[in-house]
């Protein structure tokens, strides 16, 4: 094990030290010498992602189908996504407009005189448990995320950057990523202020982070598993989370607004919202607008999707109903 | 077959006390624990947890005590200096991210890198006497001989502060270099050295205005210092050059440049002076260098970006150790 952890820092000190240190060095940027060589160990799990996906994932996709798919091409653009999230790409631009914004936050509620509490005041035990501390710590962080993605069901300015997520018809382990950048800073705003408040360590956030995206990655991945009937109740898996991508009918109209739950399907079992039946249903939106984002690139994702947003934000902008089909979701 | 020889080995020095003697602490700072280390054996005997992010520590003035502050956790975790055993927590100290006694041993100084204040104790109690705002990243503190003022880098601002310690007002606010770090003020209280860990080497300052009287290239990110123990000369870590400079403070040069890989941080030598301990943030390991052949010749694994170090003061280690790391040689280091 000691040799594995000799490689994986040796490789992350060598490409910190050969490629970042210099750039920080050259143009003043210490302050940010420790951060960046985090920075460089997120990056290198992103690959590690990126090869568990392709290599592993993919593989139990095409070995054991729960949905039969026939246009790869649909999925080709989850695969910029997800590349362009592992590599880092796109958390680092979210979080060079969010870092100033949650940095503000800190500021004002100092000088409020507040001092965020720690669970450690609360829980002295954590002191002494490093693996206890870590899972109180990924259940508040997966709570807070559960409640956040019901925010961007419920609110329809929300649900309209939330829609790409939603808008493939060939859900698979690459769909996870498939976000629009606007909502992947609210969502980083949103929990970084959160692990802030509740002082997730920075270690603990990071492996928080990776573990979470493997298992959400897998929960989106089309594959006929199941973690068995006490495991699906655990941890979420693909049954579980594909009902939440299901496509609406006049029979369940609601049905994306069910199994929410990130990681740990409790949230959806204390709050009402889990649904165990194992009925398959096709995924995708019912809205055609939303549904015309499958055939499109990156960018024209992100722009058509930034003015779905606008639309819904400022009502005055809309052409037309942003959702004629049978949404909003559940009053 | 080696690998088993280690561990017989490691297994023996604990049992027989040798390991024991001679303990060292180093805080996993992304781990939230900290190891305790035989130095003989060069080999980590045991693991404990602590609060959350511990990055530096200090003695206290009776020496009977370490304090170790958790940032994250807003506490001071008091350790015995002989055994590295936890004794207590000292709570509500906020984000105690360095920390320093007068030599007086009567004012207590924190400050808060990642919270921009700096807070001035008084050493009984732990009581506060003033907490001072200030923008920059605070990161390092150096004390006056007569105890009268603290001087604080400001590692954003590129400044260095200096706060009286019975007023807490700011004496002045002087720009000095890029990315300030450690700073040490030398026996004679006429000179503040300043390691710059955006620059090159370090500056001596005026330590009654502020005022850049010298510089000395010492090696790229220069970052902290540690005494040798002659009252003359001090190590200072060159974190970006990847190298440890033995500064002659008299003269103002460097005397050796040794190599330490994977950015060198904190440091302690070992009570007979022939070894500096240094900490390798990226590398997850102590180096141990020999001060007589002025170089790396072995490397012991420990926790995550492992930063404060410090010999404990003979004695036992706390009961019960079995050895969980074993060394590298110099040949193996990474």
């Amino acid at each position: 094990m000691r040799d594995l952890i000799d490689i994986w820092v040796g490789v992350q000190a060598w490409l910190f030290e050969s490629l970042v240190s210099p750039v920080l060095f050259r143009f003043g940027l210490m302050e940010w010498y420790e951060p960046a060589f985090n920075a460089v160990e997120i990056v290198m799990l992103g690959i590690v992602q990126i090869l568990v996906i392709a290599l592993g994932m993919r593989f139990f996709e095409k070995r054991w189908p729960l949905e039969k798919t026939d246009n790869d091409d649909l999925v080709a653009v989850d695969r910029v996504y997800t590349v362009l999230n592992k590599l880092g790409i796109i958390p680092l631009a979210v979080f060079m407009v969010s870092y100033p914004i949650t940095n503000e936050i800190d500021y004002l509620v100092r000088s409020w005189g507040f001092v965020p509490p720690r669970l450690e005041q609360l829980l002295p035990w954590l002191h002494d448990s490093a693996l206890g501390s870590f899972l109180v710590y990924f259940a508040l962080y997966d709570f807070a995320a559960y409640w956040l993605h019901r925010a961007q069901h419920k609110f329809s300015w929300w649900w309209a950057l939330h829609s790409l997520h939603h808008s493939q018809r060939q859900v698979t382990a690459w769909s996870d990523d498939r976000n629009h950048i606007v909502d992947n800073l609210l969502i980083t705003l949103a929990l970084v202020v959160f692990a802030q408040f509740v002082g997730v360590q920075p270690d603990d956030y990071i492996l928080i982070l990776m573990i979470g995206r493997l298992i959400e990655s897998w929960s989106h991945a089309n594959v006929d598993m199941s973690f068995g009937r006490v495991g699906e109740r655990l941890i979420v898996g693909p049954r579980f989370h594909r009902l939440h991508h299901a496509l609406a009918s006049p029979d369940e109209r609601h049905i994306q607004d069910h199994n929410f739950a990130p990681v740990f399907p409790i949230w959806d079992m204390l709050f009402g919202t889990a649904i165990y039946d194992g009925k398959r249903r096709p995924t995708g939106v019912d809205n055609p607008l939303m549904d015309a984002d499958n055939g499109r690139g990156w960018l024209v994702q992100q722009v058509t999707v930034f003015g779905r947003f606008v639309r819904a934000l400022v009502p005055r902008f809309s052409r037309a109903p942003i959702q004629p089909g049978l949404r909003p979701p559940a009053e | 077959m080696n690998r088993l020889v280690i561990a017989a080995t490691a297994l023996a020095l604990a049992a027989s006390g040798a390991a024991r003697a001679d303990s060292v602490l180093v805080l996993n700072s992304e781990d939230a624990s900290y190891s305790i280390l035989s130095r003989s054996g060069r080999i980590e005997l045991v693991r404990l947890p602590i609060g959350r992010e511990p990055h530096h520590l200090m003695p206290t003035p009776d020496g009977k005590e370490v304090l170790v502050g958790s940032t994250a956790t807003n506490e001071l975790l008091v350790l015995d200096a002989k055994t590295g055993e936890k004794r207590r927590v000292v709570r509500d100290i906020i984000d105690p991210y360095q920390l320093g006694f007068s030599p007086d041993g009567n004012w207590f100084v924190t400050v808060a890198y990642r919270l921009d204040h700096v807070d001035i104790y008084h050493a009984d109690g732990f009581k506060l006497a003033g907490r001072i705002f200030i923008d920059g990243l605070p990161s390092h503190m150096t004390f006056d001989t007569d105890s009268k003022t603290v001087f604080v880098t400001l590692q954003q601002t590129g400044r260095v502060v200096a706060f009286d310690l019975e007023t807490q007002a700011i004496k002045w606010n002087v720009e000095v270099g890029k990315a300030p770090a450690g700073a040490l003020m030398l026996p004679d209280n006429k000179r503040l050295l300043v390691a710059l860990t955006g620059e090159d080497g370090l500056v001596s300052v005026d330590p009654k205005d502020g005022s850049v009287v010298g510089h000395l290239q010492t090696g790229k990110g220069a970052h902290n210092f540690w005494p040798k123990g002659d009252g003359r000369h001090w190590f200072l870590s060159n974190r970006v050059e990847g190298t440890v400079s033995l500064v002659d403070t008299q003269d103002m040069k460097v005397t050796a440049t040794i190599k330490v890989p994977g950015g060198p941080d904190c440091m302690d030598i070992t009570p007979d002076g022939k070894e500096l301990w240094v900490t390798q943030r990226f590398l997850r390991r102590i180096a141990v260098v020999d001060l007589e052949q002025m170089r790396v010749v072995a490397t012991v694994p420990v926790g995550k970006s492992p930063h404060g170090v410090f010999m404990l003061k003979s004695g036992a280690a706390p009961p019960g150790l079995v050895p969980v790391r074993a060394a590298s040689t110099a040949g193996e280091q990474k």
